[in-house]
C-alpha cells in the first residue's frame, strides 16, 4: 500500500521551473530514496509533501486522501538546514515542538525523556542551545523529528555534520524506526548510504523525474551485460575466445602479482554460462562476477544522459 | 490548528518576558523618564555660578545703593573712586563696572570690562539691577505721594481658568498646557513603543529565517500562523509593559500622591472641581491645582491608558505587520534598512503631527492625521486629552483596527514567499510580486 501518492506536480516560480510534472508513490513501511544534482526541485518537492507550499498543478495522496494541513501531525521533517531558537533551552524547544505536532505536555515530556535517554543526553535539558556543539544540536533536531511517532519521516542530508559513531547511531535509528511501521524519505547526495538505506529511489534533475524504481531492479537492469573477472594469463586471448560477444572492455594488471582485472560489457543475449566456459578455455580464472553499478555511477551516468 | 497559534504567541510572549531585561527595563524606564524630565532642574541645582566680586565706579550715585542693597548671593558690588580703566588692572576683582553720571538720562551708557569670558548670567542680573535703579530714581522724579504702595497694588498677577464644556454640558476645569504636556507624554510613549516592538518583530524573523529554524516550524504551523503568532506574542509583552506603568501609576496616585500633597491643597483641588476659583492666602496657581486634580484621579489615569492601550494595540498590530513583511523578505538587517524607512516614516511623521497638533487639536491637519491610519495613533493621543469629540476617536479606532486586517492579510502574503527567499535583496516591486502569487 502506497502512503504518498504525487501525481503530475508542477510548481513554478517567475524565473524558473521547479517542479515538472513530478510522479511518484512511496510504499508503506519502505525508505524512499529522494536523489538529484543540487537545484533539481527536491526541496521544493519535500515543501509541497510537507503542506508548506501548494503545487501549482497536480496532487498529492497521503494516507489515501489528498494532503491537507491536519496531515502535518503524521509527518516528521528534518531540513537540509538545521535550525533550532537558540536562545531557548533544550527540554523546552523540544516541548514546543512536540506541542506544535499535537502532543500533549505530559505525554511530550514522557517520551522526550526517553528519547533523552536513549542518545544519552539527559543532562542537556536545561542547557540553551547556542551552548550545544554542532552534532550535539543535531541529535536534539532529530528527536524533535521523530517525537511525535510520525507515519511518514523526511529526512534531508540527515547525516551531514555526525561523526561515523553517531551516523551510525542515527542510521540503526532510522532503521528501527522503519521497522515499527514508520514510511521514510531520504534525501540525500551521499550513494552508499543510499544502497545500504533504501528500498526505492526517484532521481530528479531539472525539475523532472528522470530515474523511479525499486534499488535492486535498478542496478541490476543498468548492470546487465556488464561483468568484473580475475584472471592469470593474456588479454587478448580471452578477447579472442569471447569474440563477438564483448561490447566493451577494460583490463588493469595488479601490482606485483599474475593476477589482472577485467571489466567487460558483453551482448545482452550471451549466456553467463557459456562466458564463463569460454572464458575458462582461455585463461586462469580467479573470480567472475556480475559487476553491479554503484548508486554513484547511475546517479552520474543518468544525469549525465538526460542532461545531452 | 488555531490551537498552533497560542502555543507560537506563548513561546514569543515568554522569551521575552521571562528575560531580565525585561523585568529590568519596566521598572527602570520609569524611573529614567522621571530623570530626564527633572534634569534640566537637576542641573540648575547643582551647578551653583562661582561668586564674583565686581568694582563698581559710579559717577552718578544712583545705581551703587541699589547694587548694594540687592543682596545677590554669588555677587559682591565694591564701590571705587579710581577711573574704571585703572581699577581693571586689580585682578581680584571679576570685573569693573563704570556708571556715567548721566546714567539716568542714558540709561545704556554703562560699561561692564571683564578679564575673561563673561556670564550671561551675571550680565543680565546687573542689566535689571541697573534698570530698577534708573526706573526708581525716573518715578521719583514724578513726586507722587505713596508710590511704593501705588506700585506694589497695581502689581498683579493672572492665571487664566478654562473650562470646558462637553456634550452632554457636564463641565470640566482645565488647562490646555496641561493637556499638551499629557497629549505629548502619550504621543511619545507610543511612538516608542511602535518603533521598538515594531522593529523587535523584524529583527526576529530576521534571525529565525537566518538560523534557518523557520524551515522547521512552517512544517508544522501555517507561515501566517507563524507570522500572526509572533505578531499577537511581541504585542503582548507591550501591552503588558503598558499596563504595568498604567497600575504602577494608578497606585502613585491612589496612595503616594495624598500622602504628599500638603493640608488645605486637598480643599482647593475640590472646589476647583466644583466650579468655582479658590481665592485666598494660601491658593496655589489654579494651572498647579488642575495637575494635582488630574494626577489625583485614580479614574482619569486609567482612562488615558485605556487610550493609550486602545492605540498601542491597533498601531502595534498595523505596523508590526509592515514590519514582518520587511523581515521576512530580506536576510540580514543590513538589507532591511532601506525598506524599513517605508514604516519608520511615517511613525515619525506621525510624531511630528502630533506634537503641532497639540497646539491647534482641531485644525484640519490635525484631524485627518488622526483618522489616517498611518499616523492616526500618535496625532489621535495628542489630541485625546483636550476634550475633542468620541465620535472622532471611534472613528480613528475603527479604521485604525479595519486597516491592521488589510494590513495584515497583504503582509502574510509576502511573508509567505519572503521566508523561503535567500540571497538576493528584495526591492519594493519584488515585494509586490510576491503579493500577487495564488
Amino acid at each position: 500500500m502506497e502512503i504518498l501518492k504525487v501525481d503530475n506536480v508542477s510548481k513554478r516560480y517567475t524565473n524558473h521551473t521547479a517542479l515538472d510534472d513530478v510522479s511518484l508513490s512511496v510504499p508503506q513501511g519502505t525508505i524512499y530514496g529522494l536523489l538529484g544534482p543540487n537545484g533539481a526541485g527536491k526541496t521544493t518537492l519535500i515543501r509541497i509533501i510537507n503542506h508548506i507550499t501548494a503545487p501549482d498543478t497536480g496532487s498529492v495522496e497521503f494516507m489515501g486522501h489528498p494532503l491537507t494541513a491536519n496531515d502535518v501531525v503524521n509527518i516528521g521533517y528534518l531540513p537540509e538546514e538545521r535550525g533550532l531558537y537558540k536562545k531557548m533551552r533544550v527540554g523546552d524547544q523540544a516541548l514546543f515542538f512536540a506541542k506544535l505536532k499535537g502532543l500533549k505536555t505530559r505525554e511530550a515530556t514522557a517520551e522526550l525523556r526517553k528519547w533523552f535517554d536513549r542518545f544519552g543526553i539527559s543532562d542537556w535539558w536545561n542547557r540553551k542551545v547556542e551552548e550545544l556543539s554542532k552534532g550535539m544540536a543535531q541529535k536534539v533536531q532529530f528527536i524533535v523529528t521523530v517525537l511525535h511517532k510520525p507515519k511518514l519521516l523526511i529526512f534531508d542530508e540527515p547525516f551531514s555534520g555526525f561523526d561515523p559513531i553517531n551516523a551510525d547511531l542515527l542510521k540503526n535509528e532510522i532503521l528501527r524506526l522503519r521497522d515499527e511501521g514508520a514510511t521514510v524519505i531520504f534525501s540525500t547526495h551521499n550513494m552508499e548510504s543510499v544502497e545500504s538505506l533504501c528500498d526505492n529511489i526517484t532521481l530528479i534533475n531539472r525539475s523532472r523525474n528522470i530515474l523511479s524504481g525499486n534499488v535492486n531492479e535498478i542496478r541490476s537492469a543498468m548492470g546487465r551485460g556488464r561483468y568484473r573477472l580475475a584472471f592469470e594469463g593474456n588479454p587478448d586471448e580471452l578477447l579472442s575466445a569471447l569474440g563477438e560477444r564483448v561490447m566493451d572492455h577494460s583490463f588493469e594488471k595488479e601490482v606485483n602479482s599474475p593476477v589482472t582485472e577485467a571489466k567487460l560489457l558483453l551482448r545482452p543475449d550471451v549466456s553467463m554460462r557459456e562466458t564463463i566456459a569460454l572464458a575458462n578455455d582461455a585463461v586462469e580464472l580467479v573470480s567472475f562476477d556480475r559487476a553491479l553499478p554503484s548508486m554513484n555511477e547511475i546517479f552520474i551516468h543518468t544525469v549525465k544522459n538526460n542532461e545531452q | 490548528m488555531n490551537n498552533n497559534l497560542g502555543i507560537i504567541i506563548r513561546r514569543e510572549f515568554m522569551e521575552r518576558v521571562g528575560k531580565k531585561s525585561f523585568i529590568f527595563t519596566t521598572l527602570l524606564m520609569p524611573v529614567l523618564m522621571l530623570v530626564m524630565m527633572s534634569l534640566p532642574a537637576l542641573i540648575a541645582i547643582f551647578s551653583t555660578p562661582s561668586d564674583k566680586t565686581i568694582a563698581v565706579c559710579d559717577l552718578s550715585g544712583t545705581v551703587m545703593p541699589v547694587l548694594e542693597k540687592s543682596g545677590q548671593e554669588h555677587l559682591t558690588f565694591v564701590p571705587v573712586s579710581a577711573p574704571a580703566d585703572s581699577a581693571i588692572h586689580h585682578s581680584e576683582y571679576y570685573g569693573v563696572l563704570s556708571i556715567p553720571a548721566d546714567i539716568v538720562d542714558r540709561p545704556s551708557s554703562a560699561i561692564l570690562f571683564i578679564h575673561e569670558g563673561g556670564s550671561v548670567e551675571t550680565e543680565s542680573t546687573i542689566r535689571n539691577l541697573i534698570k530698577d535703579a534708573v526706573r526708581d530714581r525716573r518715578m521719583q522724579a514724578y513726586d507722587i505721594d505713596n508710590l511704593q504702595q501705588i506700585l506694589d497694588e497695581t502689581n498683579v498677577d493672572v492665571s487664566l481658568q478654562t473650562i470646558r464644556v462637553d456634550e452632554e454640558g457636564g463641565e470640566e476645569a482645565t488647562s490646555s498646557s496641561l493637556s499638551f504636556g499629557i497629549g505629548l507624554f502619550m504621543t511619545f510613549i507610543l511612538y516608542m513603543f511602535l518603533l521598538m516592538y515594531g522593529q523587535l518583530v523584524m529583527t526576529s524573523i530576521i534571525e529565525e529565517k537566518n538560523n534557518r529554524v523557520l524551515e522547521l516550524v512552517v512544517s508544522s504551523v501555517k507561515p501566517v500562523h507563524l507570522m500572526l503568532g509572533k505578531i499577537f506574542g511581541v504585542g503582548l509583552v507591550a501591552v503588558v509593559q503598558i499596563i504595568i506603568w498604567g497600575v504602577l501609576l494608578c497606585l502613585m496616585s491612589a496612595f503616594l500622591l495624598p500622602a504628599l500633597i500638603p493640608d488645605g491643597v486637598g480643599e482647593q483641588v475640590a472646589m476647583l472641581n466644583a466650579g468655582s476659583i479658590p481665592t485666598g492666602a494660601d491658593t496655589l496657581d489654579p494651572e498647579l491645582l488642575s495637575a494635582i486634580s488630574l494626577f489625583s484621579s485614580v479614574g482619569y489615569i486609567a482612562k488615558l491608558f485605556g487610550f493609550i492601550l486602545i492605540f498601542l494595540i491597533g498601531g502595534f498590530l498595523f505596523y508590526a505587520s509592515i514590519f514582518a513583511a520587511i523581515g521576512s523578505a530580506v536576510d540580514n538587517i543590513q538589507d532591511a534598512s532601506q525598506l524599513t524607512s517605508f514604516a519608520v516614516i511615517p511613525i515619525v511623521i506621525g510624531l511630528v503631527i502630533g506634537m503641532t497638533a497639540g497646539s491647534d487639536p482641531n485644525s484640519t491637519l490635525a484631524f485627518w492625521t488622526s483618522i489616517i491610519p498611518f499616523t492616526s495613533p500618535m496625532v489621535m493621543l495628542m489630541r485625546v486629552p483636550f476634550g475633542i469629540p468620541s465620535w472622532e476617536i471611534w472613528l480613528a479606532v475603527g479604521i485604525l483596527y479595519l486597516s491592521f486586517l488589510a494590513m495584515v492579510w497583504l503582509a502574510a502574503k509576502i511573508y509567505r514567499i519572503g521566508i523561503f527567499m535567500y540571497g538576493k535583496k528584495p526591492s519594493v516591486r519584488d515585494l509586490i510580486r510576491w503579493a500577487r502569487y495564488k
